[in-house]
């Protein structure tokens, strides 16, 4: 093995590849936050180089009015770093003190998401997704997220008595002028909010609105109630962008999850941020 | 000139903060970057798999001794959108390798740089050379 001190050229190509990965975390472009002309940086979106612009225009609509939300989209709602990054204005992550003191010995290798499991609501990913309208349900179909799927029932139905818990909940969906609302309860308690591990309870309950502003952009916001694990509910905010010239890829994150034996230390975002 | 020395110390701040988000965990849970690799060998294998492709290479050292390193790339689906092929890295290629290692010291870590004898390179996640 040769190891020394690196290089000027190592360590300018280091620098300059870690700050493009840096750009997708969840406080940059993976939120929608891409700077320039279309929401691209310099012809990157996130993890995405010499991306073509996102489509402009007007939001478009179905032929029956409904507000047309199909594309690829990359972005989330949330911080996946951590989920008190992006709140409305106002609002605060307010932990009961079981659930600060769980977030602070959670180690990183217990995380769901490094297990190739759901990342769940509203816990974003690098990658992109789509949303598919069909009569009566429409899914979201990840890339990432280890590569699944959510339904969202549209056909006036009301959640059970009793939802069989499940990581991504039981949805509904409506529309409220142009922005789709999906409430979701019925959840399994297992996923993490974020890296920083804030975790919940079979109690929460989140609604998410999805706004589509333009033909290349959508706001989300998602509220979450989940009296079990905070004092009080909190709403967070992130932006989605139109992925344009790409589909969907595999992303079957099962396949070989070799990092996972070499995972160690507390539960962290990037740059190794703890609560 | 400012704007690249602008961009230098960004990167140095970023490399002295941690390690990127590996998509599906943080980098920082992973690799330590204060511990650098530079290496220098021949690739054994290409792994195009999900959640991060990896290939490994023969590092020779100074007695002759070989140990085989293997190197973290991002996920195929990132590398194909940003210009890698699967086979950029072929079995027999000579490459040096800049990154990071593994925090648990094992023969693991993050190939940041890919550098071939004709001076083409690679990176972690892209194959446009300018980063952009």
């Amino acid at each position: 093995m040769r190891k020394h001190l690196v290089t000027g050229f190592a360590v300018t190509a280091a620098a300059l590849a870690v700050a493009s990965l840096f750009a997708q975390t969840p406080d940059g472009a993976a939120q929608g936050k891409a700077k320039g002309k279309g929401g691209a940086a310099k012809g990157g979106v996130g993890l995405y180089q010499r991306q073509p612009p996102a489509p402009t225009g007007p939001a478009p609509k179905l032929a029956d009015g409904t507000p047309d939300l199909s594309g690829v989209w990359l972005g989330s709602g949330a911080s996946d770093a951590d989920i008190s990054r992006a709140l409305k204005p106002g609002d605060s992550v307010v932990m009961l003190p079981w659930a600060e003191a769980l977030v602070k010995t959670r180690q990183s290798k217990d995380d769901p998401e490094s297990n190739c499991l759901p990342a769940g609501i509203p816990r974003g990913s690098p990658y992109p997704w789509r949303i598919a309208q069909t009569p009566g349900i429409y899914f979201i179909v990840f890339e990432g997220n280890i590569h699944s799927w959510r339904q969202i029932f549209m056909d006036g139905r009301k959640h059970p008595d009793d939802p069989e818990p499940a990581w991504y909940g039981n949805s509904i969906g409506r529309f409220d002028g142009p922005t789709w609302v999906v409430d979701t309860v019925g959840f399994k308690d297992k996923f993490w909010f974020d890296y920083v591990g804030h975790p919940h309870t079979e109690k929460l309950h989140t609604t998410e609105r999805y706004t589509r502003t333009d033909m290349g952009n959508m706001s989300i916001e998602v509220t979450i109630d989940d009296p079990g694990a905070y004092a009080k509910p909190f709403t967070t905010v992130g932006r989605a962008r139109i992925m344009a010239g790409t589909e969907l890829l595999e992303y079957i994150c099962q396949e070989d999850n070799f990092d996972l034996q070499h995972i160690s230390g507390p539960a962290q975002g990037p740059g190794g941020s703890t609560r | 000139m400012r704007a690249v020395f602008g961009v230098l110390a960004a990167g140095l701040g970023l490399l002295g903060l941690g390690l990127p988000v590996l998509a599906h965990h943080s980098g920082a849970a992973v690799f330590d970057s204060t511990k650098k690799i530079d290496l220098t060998g021949v690739v054994t294998k290409m792994e195009w798999v999900n959640p991060h492709a990896h290939f490994y290479i023969d590092v020779k050292d100074s007695t002759g001794k070989v140990t085989n390193w293997n190197l973290e790339l991002a996920s195929p689906s990132i590398l194909v959108r940003n210009g890698w092929k699967r086979n950029s890295v072929r079995e027999g290629d000579m490459v040096t390798v800049t990154g990071s290692r593994a925090r648990d010291n094992s023969n693991f870590g993050i190939a940041q740089t890919i550098v071939f004898p004709d001076g083409h390179k690679l990176n972690f996640l892209s194959a446009f050379e300018d980063g952009k």
